[in-house]
């Protein structure tokens, strides 16, 4: 077990570094922030200034080696537009990130595996089939438009909940929903499909003829061997969460990180663009790691050496 | 590193949520919502209009330029006096302190035009401050500006000054000081957690009027129009700034609210560029003329902007600047006119041209140039209409690959000369090179009678006008939203707004 998460471990090395190589080429690809920070009638003096000033001016090659190098000293550079480090901004955002992200994936983990648990049991019935029709919904419709829904319903004409922006309880409710739908969605499909799957297995007659509550049998037997998939699935939809409160956190002004890179990548803002990428990269990486070993403590038949 | 990092993350996590369980913001507060957080708080750490509403309520400049009037009026100066036509004197408001209890001073005011000066530290002034030659002092309220040729629009320079308190700066550096500032303005700095809300007190101790009945101002970013909007509406702001267009009829019947649409600096045009290295049909002035006909600015006025939009009368100066010429009119949709003269031109079944457009720049921007495109198919010239990100959009601007036709909107300082200076010939992004017109242009830039600079403004204009290295389109409209008990309150066409003569009725 401890070197199988050794030797995973040692194998994000390269996905690390091919990241810092992507990442770095992408923003430059991307053109020359002067333009998009000075005004377009700047004289061509002080468009060189900015440059030299924020190393713009040199190699690009050098410009990576700086960049890679630093980073490995926790230093990701200033921000060219807020002339402060970018780990720094990114991190002061870190938490109202983390606060939307987990209340999402509380709500989509809490709501969605229940819902696929009943709709398997109830097959075919009324339920189910609406239950699948929700689900079609919510993984179709963007997130950006249900917010906006959200908005106009819940805050402009009911005034139930705040428009935007971070503080009580409440304002947590409408983007951590929005954000969690598509995952309540998925998560409900994927745990319905698995359970049909259980369901029908031998070990889940002999269950039941051994005179186990129905409620056990389900709950318990059935849930615990449909779960690996649905394990899955959670670990790689962090990525479509981080994803997601890019436009979660546009939509409702929530002052995180997501919002951060979109500014960022709007205006250029290469430091604050990389460290993003980065850090979104990095916690992708850890919980892929964490789903993995989990599957051990989840199923005993999986063994590590 | 990581300690101190996880220490600002806490304290950032803990002051968001303790300002929202002190309770809703009182009666006396103020919220406002614009689209962006500022970057810096210091009024010349760039120049988007954000950073400076929020910058300017703490940080004061020389002069202002109020909407209300048109005027440039004193602030932290009280008057100039030009000894000649390249030296003034300044002389400065007696009393003042900065809210740190340093003087506000000739040492302050000196301080902030030298760093005003400095390209590496205010690039984005620095054609504004090109013409600055040195700065000194003479006494405690008197400063000498020498400037290295005439400069008609001295006074709009000044007005973007911001003077900071010199020990204060020296003490904390530039960066510090736009994430700290203290000033000399009618509200002070209290807290700030970033993309979230940035908080200021009335300053008691104000040289001035301080808004009446607003205690405290509070900024909040919010990028979604949409929910700026819905925010307006729920109470929760009482100034919103860039409303969408679609929300005019929405807005228009709400008692409570107050919609305030303002004619924006910036100049909607299509550029037609006629140089010699750009081959195209537009090298003919009889083309140009005839697109400025096949195209109907008043209905994309009526139906992309709900009539707000303002029609330019043929020119690029706006009705209120000196050099607006009331002889000129808008070329009138024509598109008979428009095919006869493509015909006689040699262009009889019109021809095929390459349109650049920003996708997500300017509002309306795609629907306006897919609307010119149709017009213009309807002269028998096909515009393939190509879109582009804005920033790739602003590069291509600057190294002029926008030519040979192309749709912007030009926004820059309000005076005719910063205007007109975008046409000369080797100006990087200018669509002509016209002899006539560069000798207006330059005139123009250096000539210090007010009446004779108008005339050379006027004259320009009408050469402009016969020239159309553009289409004239329309100008931009500003929409804002406030409290219907917010009175006093006048945005300026820049985007700009500010909290002198404001007020908030019971």
């Amino acid at each position: 077990m401890l070197r199988y998460t050794v030797r995973r471990i040692i194998l994000t090395i390269p996905v690390i570094l091919g990241i810092l190589v992507i990442s770095f080429m992408l923003t430059r690809l991307s053109g020359d922030p002067t333009d998009l920070i000075l005004p377009p009638d700047a004289p061509d003096s002080a468009r060189e200034a900015f440059r030299r000033v924020n190393g713009l001016d040199q190699p690009l090659i050098s410009q990576f080696f700086t960049f890679a190098i630093n980073i490995f000293r926790g230093d990701f550079g200033n921000s060219l537009r807020f002339h402060e480090p970018a780990l720094s901004l990114v991190m002061e955002r870190m938490g109202a990130t983390l606060e939307l992200a987990i209340a999402a994936m509380t709500i989509a983990i809490l709501v969605g595996i229940p819902t696929g648990v009943v709709a398997a049991y109830m097959r075919n019935t009324p339920v189910d089939i609406s239950v699948r029709g929700v689900s079609l919904l919510g993984q179709a419709m963007p997130s950006f438009y249900l917010g906006i829904l959200s908005i106009i319903i819940f805050a402009v004409w009911l005034r139930w909940f705040p428009s935007g922006g971070r503080g009580t309880w409440l304002h947590l409710v409408l983007p951590a929903t929005t954000l969690s739908f598509q995952l309540v969605a998925l998560i409900a499909r994927v745990t319905r499909s698995c359970m049909l799957d259980v369901l029908g297995q031998d070990y889940i007659r002999t269950a039941r003829a051994k005179g186990l509550s129905e409620r056990r049998v389900v709950w318990l037997h059935a849930l615990r061997n449909a779960f690996i998939p649905v394990l899955t699935v959670i670990g790689l939809q962090v990525g479509f969460l981080l994803g997601g409160v890019i436009v979660t956190e546009t939509v409702f002004s929530w002052p995180g990180v997501g919002r951060l890179a979109v500014q960022a990548i709007y205006a250029r803002d290469f430091p604050v663009v990389q460290t993003v990428v980065f850090l979104f990269a990095m916690i992708f990486v850890i919980v892929n790691l964490i789903v993995d070993l989990l599957y051990a403590a989840i199923d005993p038949r999986i063994g590590y050496r | 590193m990581i300690r101190s990092l996880l220490k600002r993350t806490a304290t950032a996590a803990l002051l968001s949520t303790s300002l929202l369980s002190a309770g809703a913001v009182g009666a006396e507060t103020i919220t406002i919502a614009q689209n962006f957080d500022p970057q810096t708080l210091w009024p010349n750490g760039t120049t988007a209009s954000d950073n400076l509403n929020a910058g300017s309520a703490i940080v004061e400049s020389l002069f202002w330029q109020n909407p209300a009037t048109g005027g440039i009026e004193p602030l932290l100066a009280t008057a100039v006096e030009m000894v000649s036509p390249t030296e003034a004197l300044l002389t400065l408001r007696e009393g003042v302190s900065f809210t740190n209890g340093e003087p506000m001073n000739a040492d302050a005011v000196v301080h902030s035009t030298e760093i005003f000066m400095d390209e590496e530290q205010t690039p984005a002034y620095a054609r504004v401050s090109d013409l600055f030659g040195t700065v000194e002092k003479i006494d405690d309220l008197t400063v000498r500006i020498t400037l290295t040729d005439t400069y008609p629009a001295f006074m709009l320079a000044l007005s973007q000054i911001s003077v900071v308190p010199p020990a204060y700066w020296e003490e904390v550096g530039l960066e510090a000081y736009g994430q700290n500032p203290i000033g000399t303005g009618p509200f002070v700095f209290e807290s700030w957690v970033r993309d979230d809300r940035l908080i200021m007190s009335a300053n008691a101790n104000y040289w001035g009027e301080t808004p009446a009945g607003i205690t405290e101002l509070v900024w909040r970013p919010v990028p979604e129009d949409t929910a700026r909007l819905a925010g307006l509406q729920t109470g929760e702001f009482q100034i919103v700034k860039d409303l969408p267009v679609s929300s005019i009829p929405v807005l228009e019947n709400e008692s409570s609210i107050t919609l305030v649409t303002v004619p924006s600096y910036r100049i909607y045009q299509i550029g037609l560029a006629s140089q010699e290295q750009y081959e195209s049909p537009l090298q003919d002035v009889a083309v140009r003329q005839a697109l400025n006909y096949a195209i109907d600015s008043q209905l994309i006025i009526d139906a992309l902007f709900f009539g707000r939009a303002i029609p330019l009368n043929g020119q690029v100066l706006r009705e209120p600047q000196p050099g607006f010429n009331t002889d000129l009119d808008d070329y009138g949709y024509d598109p008979d006119r428009a095919r006869a003269m493509l015909a006689e031109a040699g262009y009889p079944d019109g021809f095929e041209i390459d349109f650049k457009c920003p996708s997500g720049r300017y509002a309306q921007d795609r629907e306006v140039c897919e609307a010119v495109a149709g017009m213009l198919a309807d002269v028998g010239v096909t515009a393939n209409l190509i879109l582009l990100e804005p920033g790739e959009f602003l590069r291509q601007l600057r190294t002029m690959e926008l030519a040979p036709m192309y749709y912007v909107g030009l926004a820059p300082q309000d005076d005719p000369g910063f205007q007109a200076s975008q046409y000369l010939s080797d100006w990087r992004y200018s669509p002509i090179a016209n002899g006539d017109m560069d000798a207006l242009i330059t005139a123009g830039a250096t000539e210090a009678d007010p009446e004779a600079r108008a005339q050379i403004y006027r004259d320009l204009m009408a050469l402009m006008h016969e020239q159309a290295p553009i289409v004239f389109l329309y100008g931009g409209v500003d929409i804002y939203g406030t409290d219907a008990r917010l009175t006093g309150f006048q945005p300026r066409g820049d985007g700009r707004m500010f909290f002198y003569n404001v007020a908030l009725a019971e």
